[in-house]
């Protein structure tokens, strides 16, 4: 017998009347006609493979933590790796032996391959680059990434045709990077082979490994160097023990192989010639390598593989499930609803502060902004009336325009503690943005990162995690800003504007008609004052003395004054009155605008989420089908005792 | 130090680290630590506390670790001179450690408060499995004329493995039986002595100073010397340093694949073997009070090195309450940035005004002089009122600003807002921000809001004092000084009689010119103003600054003490933990300290190698 690592390697036939190992039926050939069960699976699960990564890439609202998107991630590549590996005419076992250093996994590995093809010696640990042994048929490309980096033997064996064996490094020894190496290779196998020995068959770092993975592939165990257990001593058996652990993890009926793979090794090394080398002499009692390797090479028949790849995707569709439903976002429709009413109260209260604090910024400028409302007042003012109105009220606001201009700034802003500078001329709209900058920089903004943290805990507290809504709000009142502000003063000014000049029902009727009698009434006056003058002058001669003659100005004047203090009467500008209604205006103008930042968030957050479930829901039904398809065409093999409960 | 208080510290010790353990066991990041702190423990109570009591070196104690199967009950029989203990086929089957006491003159059984601590010991016979925190006491029973037992002071301890996956529940009793040997046997076969979890322990108990007797046990005899070296090579290659800095040599036996026979009779067909071992072990221990004092000094050095090691524990812990610390840092600083901005900068002070006003009333004269003054006040009168129509023309009309109290409410509101949002924020992440997220509105704000009322009532007594306090200071200032008062009032009004005369004498005889006088007169009580102005508003810029710090001193400060402090409070872990934290480098301090005075008294130092390695009898 000859081997080498690159060549195939010839070895003896299987034996002509293997016995059966028990708890293993007569290997069943497979129906002839049975559609390939497998090759259906494969576009399935590419199909499931892409959405998964779909889900993964969107950009979520509730994003995934690190461990379920690594979880997810990783099942991903399961489903892609099981899609390939069925893409093809016969599916590969990966068989892949697992333990401690020093158990004898290479030593089993040779003695199957009847050669030394895996190193094995006394220094701990032995094998740190995994073998792979497998037919020679199978081209190194159709392996497994994962393994094609492995050291490879092919061989000749026509019963371990559709068989991959691999041997994997330790995983307790000192050298960790070992066990990283078994961590990359263990999601290929189909069939783990878990080995133990008299001392490490139930060693802590096997077991959770195997525990973790027992739910995700199949698991048959050999108990190698079987002659250290026949110790003659009193007490529990190793495999005793081993069967009872196995059953309190859910293995009724383990498949164990009790072996001693260094006699047979031994024995096939000092057998030359081809055909199967002799059992070796003096086993031990119950010694059953001879089992495992018919099991190997006969109990897993075709009909086996396809059950047991079935099954393993059966598993990861499982597993799929249980992690996506966990990683699925949380139903936010009713605590959104929750959370807006609460938060419209908090919004209002603070609209309401904001208003104030805006008023006061604005209440020093309240000359300026009389004044400006006078001028706009005046405007349908024409003729006589509108140029004495103009000429009062540059009169009456003398004192604004003369603060405006006198060079005081230095020390004016200094003895009135800090407050705006008006503009040299006259901008409501610069003036308001200065006013809204100083309100911003002394109270606002320090307010709006307070008015975050309370909607955020006024949230946390009706049931919306936090979390989700610290960037949304944090990003809204970055918009929330200054110009906000500014842009509702104004709204608010120009209302109240609107309504002082374009008032409605008496009001308006009234002013209509004041600006009327203002426009003509004076004219008429002066006019008939001077008609009157006249005719008295060229009928009967009547010189007019000085008296007369100031009638012409005094009466028209007089006429004017009388329409100016109707004006200030019955449409007043004054700011006192202004006031009240302006708060009122601009309360309700920044309530909107709180409401229109904030209000829709958690509801919109809510919708996206609830999106993201759905698709969630989909991807989770489509899972479900694919299962409930496979379940269906289950066949029934005898594989039962690889998968505990 | 008296007998009871080192009993005190030994017992409050061993207790503080029993609280980290288990402190740690919670902690995923942390279990490794865990180890390590039970270890401490054990050596508190088994090895210092009895040695500080005066308690006799004999017995030594002889523990035997190892992985599952490897072979520690056939080296326990081995040592015992006979098939004491139950060697089983099944892997960890040995679940509480078992001493066997040599035959011969009895020893007094080490009796001290917390000794094997949680251990119990067990009166009746009892398997090895028995799977509780016991231990059994068995004596080798003496064979017939054999010449005395070679390890007759000592005490050979058959201990549970650490590799199965039952170990996680009875390492515990490993450790504790560990802590307390003189010398640990440990043996390792060949299929387990490169691995980790065994070496960890090894490690383990280098670190804590322990003599060593490596034991390799079931391989082919040709391989012995081969595995020896590798053994050397790969695992004692990388140990740690030990407390005293020096690796110690480890002596490392082979025991090869034995046949039942040799299994069976230890001090008969296997006697090659045993001796070699035995001779290991009395190499190790040459006399009695020299193994015992390196077991106690290595261990005192472990634990003021593991005293050192506590802040690792306590590091994630003492981060978060860094973080939680600088949260309420920065609230605090909003708060005062708050303050400042939106009530500090736009308030005058308005009581000040009244004070400026008593001063310009100060710099008039009395008694005679007021009917002048009188007189003065009527001649400015015109420049009076043209000034104050401009100023009232030109001036702003004053605003009030929003309430203090408004200010500061809203303040401190957002001040708690924020570290509720943050605590809710990291809740997640680990315990301590759970805690306050979850005690937060029930406990923490109701509590904070109550100091917070209390000490701005406060602040706000004594910021009321202060500013009457600045104004009082002000007028006192002139009318404790009358030289100063007196001249400042003398030129005024020598200023205002300069301007008089002047006046009259270059306008004589009157004429319209006269008018001269009113304006003079006028101007220079503008200056006098002017100038009380200037030194008012001086005293304002100084009350803001004195408001600011008072704000900080009686408000909020001591509520960002309070903050700082309340997660750690309460009988809360992290309470506990910064207890512990102070009190164990205290405790192992005074114990390393008291360790060092009794060696040096109880023990002279030894010389460099007072003891010769004593002869092993060859016959078996």
């Amino acid at each position: 017998m000859s081997h080498n690592t690159t060549t195939a390697v010839t070895t003896p036939p299987a034996a002509e009347a293997p016995p059966v190992p028990p708890g293993l039926a007569p290997p069943a050939s497979p129906p002839p006609d049975e559609p390939p069960l497998l090759r259906t699976l494969a576009p399935l699960l590419r199909g499931l493979e892409r959405q998964l990564r779909q889900l993964l890439d969107s950009r979520r609202h509730d994003p995934l933590t690190l461990l379920q998107r690594a979880e997810l991630e990783g099942l991903a590549d399961d489903l892609r790796r099981h899609a390939d590996a069925l893409d093809v005419e016969k599916p590969l076992l990966v068989i892949m032996l697992m333990g401690g250093t020093g158990v004898g996994k290479s030593t089993l590995l040779n003695a199957l391959a009847g050669a030394p093809i895996a190193a094995a010696s006394f220094t701990r640990p032995t094998t740190r680059d995994p073998v792979v042994y497998f037919h020679q048929s199978v081209k190194p490309e159709r392996l497994d990434p994962a393994l094609r980096l492995c050291r490879l033997v092919q061989h000749d064996r026509p019963a371990l045709e559709q068989k991959v064996i691999v041997d994997t490094p330790d995983l307790d020894s000192n050298d960790l990077s070992n066990r990283d190496k078994l961590r990359a290779l263990l999601p290929v196998a189909d069939i783990v082979l878990y080995v133990g020995s008299q001392e490490k068959y139930h060693d802590r770092l096997g077991w959770e490994l195997f525990k973790e993975q027992r739910q995700r592939r199949a698991f048959a165990f050999v108990l190698n160097k079987w002659d250290r257990c026949l110790t003659g001593e009193q007490g529990l058996r190793p495999d005793e023990d081993w069967l009872r652990d196995l059953k309190a993890e859910g293995f009724e009926k383990p498949l164990l192989f009790r072996t001693t793979a260094q006699l047979w090794l031994d024995a096939a090394q000092n057998h030359p010639g081809p055909g199967l080398p002799p059992p070796p002499p003096q086993l031990p009692q119950g010694e059953q390598f001879a089992d495992l390797r018919n099991w190997l090479e006969l109990g897993l028949t075709r009909l086996e593989i396809e059950a047991v790849k079935a099954r393993g995707v059966g598993q990861l569709l499982v597993h799929l499930h249980d992690a996506v439903a966990a990683a699925r976002p949380p139903e936010l429709t009713a605590p959104a609803e929750r959370v807006q009413a609460a938060w419209q109260a908090t919004l209002a209260a603070e609209a309401d502060i904001q208003a104030d604090v805006l008023v006061s910024t604005l209440e020093p400028y309240q000359t300026e902004v009389e004044h400006h409302f006078s001028v706009e007042g005046q405007m349908p003012f024409r003729g006589l009336m509108g140029a004495y109105l103009k000429l009062t009220t540059r009169m009456r606001y003398a004192g604004s325009t003369l603060r405006d201009r006198l060079p005081l700034s230095g020390w004016k802003g200094r003895l009135r503690g800090n407050r705006i500078e008006t503009p040299a001329r006259w901008n409501l709209d610069e003036f308001i943005h200065e006013c809204t900058r100083t309100a911003g920089e002394r109270v606002l903004d320090q307010r709006t990162t307070a008015l975050i943290n309370r909607l955020l805990i006024d949230a946390e507290m009706k049931g919306f995690p936090l979390a989700l809504l610290a960037e949304a709000t944090k990003s809204a009142g970055r918009l929330e800003d200054r110009e906000q502000w500014t842009q509702a003063v104004i709204d608010a000014l120009a209302e109240i504007e609107r309504q002082a000049t374009h008032p409605t029902g008496w009001r308006r009727l009234l002013r209509a008609t004041l600006t009327l009698l203002g426009n003509t009434v004076p004219e008429i006056a002066l006019v008939a004052t001077a008609a009157w003058i006249l005719w008295n002058f060229f009928i009967y001669g009547d010189i007019p003395d000085f008296f007369r003659m100031a009638l012409i100005v005094v009466i028209p004047l007089v006429v004017i004054i009388v329409f100016h203090l109707l004006i200030i009467l019955l449409l007043p500008v004054r700011w006192p009155a202004i006031r009240h209604q302006f708060r009122a205006e601009l309360g309700q103008r920044l309530a909107a605008a709180l409401e229109r930042v904030y209000l829709a968030i958690p509801q919109q957050l809510a919708a996206a989420i609830a999106q993201e479930r759905q698709q969630v829901e989909r991807f989770l039904t489509e899972v479900k089908q694919v299962q409930e398809w496979l379940a269906a065409r289950q066949q029934a093999a005898r594989i039962a005792e690889l998968y505990g409960n | 130090m008296e007998p009871t208080e080192h009993r005190l510290t030994i017992s409050q010790l061993a207790e503080d680290f029993r609280w980290l353990e288990d402190h740690c066991r919670r902690q995923p990041d942390l279990v490794a630590l865990a180890g390590r702190l039970r270890l401490a423990s054990a050596l508190t109570r088994n090895v210092v506390g009895p040695f500080l009591e005066g308690q006799p070196a004999r017995p030594l104690h002889i523990a035997v670790v190892g992985g599952a199967g490897t072979g520690k009950s056939t080296v326990v029989n081995f040592l015992a001179g006979a098939v004491v203990a139950e060697a089983n086929p099944q892997a960890g089957y040995t679940r509480h450690p078992t001493a066997f006491l040599p035959p011969g003159p009895s020893f007094p059984w080490p009796s001290f408060l917390g000794f094997l601590g949680p251990l119990q010991r067990l009166s009746d016979d009892q398997p090895a499995n028995t799977d509780r925190d016991v231990y059994q006491v068995k004596r080798i029973p003496a064979r017939e004329g054999a010449e005395p037992h070679p390890l007759a002071g000592c005490v050979i301890w058959d201990c549970p493995d650490m590799t199965t996956w039952a170990a996680e529940n009875y390492v515990n009793r490993l450790l504790e039986v560990a802590g307390l040997a003189d010398v640990v046997v440990y043996v390792a076969s060949d299929e387990r002595y490169n691995d980790e979890v065994p070496t960890q322990f090894l490690h383990l108990l280098v670190s804590a100073g322990k003599a060593i007797v490596v034991v390799l046990t079931k391989m082919r005899a040709a391989d012995a010397a081969a595995l020896v070296g590798h053994f050397r090579q790969e695992v004692l290659g990388r140990l740690p340093v030990s407390p005293s800095g020096a690796i110690p040599p480890i002596p490392v036996m082979a025991l090869p694949q034995l046949t039942p026979d040799e299994r069976r009779d230890p001090a008969g067909v296997a006697a090659p073997h045993r001796a070699a071992l035995v001779q290991a072990i009395r190499a190790v221990c040459p006399s009695e009070d020299a193994a015992r004092t390196r077991t106690v000094v290595n261990a005192a050095r472990y634990l003021s090195v593991a005293g050192e090691g506590l802040l690792d524990v306590a590091r994630s812990d003492l981060a978060q309450l860094e973080a939680w610390k600088a949260a309420v840092a920065a609230g605090q600083r909003d708060f005062e940035e708050r303050y400042r901005r939106e009530f500090l900068s736009g308030e005058r002070f308005g009581r000040l005004d009244i004070y400026a006003e008593r001063l310009l009333e100060l710099l008039e004269p009395a008694g005679a002089g007021r009917i002048v003054s009188q007189l003065l006040w009527l001649l400015r009168s015109p420049y009076r009122w043209l000034r104050d129509s401009l100023y009232a023309l030109v001036v702003r009309p004053e605003v009030l600003g929003v309430p203090e109290k408004t200010v500061v409410e809203a303040s401190f509101q957002s001040w708690l807002d924020f570290l509720q949002a943050e605590a809710l924020r990291k809740a997640g992440t680990h315990p301590l921000w759970k805690q306050l997220a979850t005690r937060f509105a029930a406990e923490l704000a109701p509590q904070a809001r109550e100091r917070f009322t209390h000490n701005f009532r406060t602040f706000e007594v004594q910021q009321r004092q202060d500013v009457e306090a600045a104004g009082q200071a002000l007028i006192a200032r002139w009318e404790k000084n009358p030289a100063l008062l007196y001249s400042l009032r003398g030129g005024k009004w020598g200023l205002d009689v300069a301007i008089i005369a002047a006046v009259t004498y270059y306008t004589w005889p009157p004429g319209w010119l006269l008018l001269l006088i009113p304006v003079g007169v006028a101007l220079t009580h503008q200056l006098a103003e002017w100038f009380i102005r200037c030194l008012v508003e001086g005293t304002r810029q100084r009350l803001r600054a004195e408001r600011e710090a008072l704000l900080t001193a009686t408000l909020t400060q001591p509520l960002a003490d309070w903050l700082t402090q309340w997660p750690s409070t309460g009988g809360t872990s992290l309470e506990k933990l910064q207890q512990v934290l102070h009190r164990v480098p205290v405790a192992i301090r005074r114990l390393e300290q008291r360790v060092s005075e009794r060696v040096t008294t109880a023990f002279p130092p030894p010389a460099a190698s007072p003891c010769p390695v004593p002869s092993v009898p060859k016959t078996a």
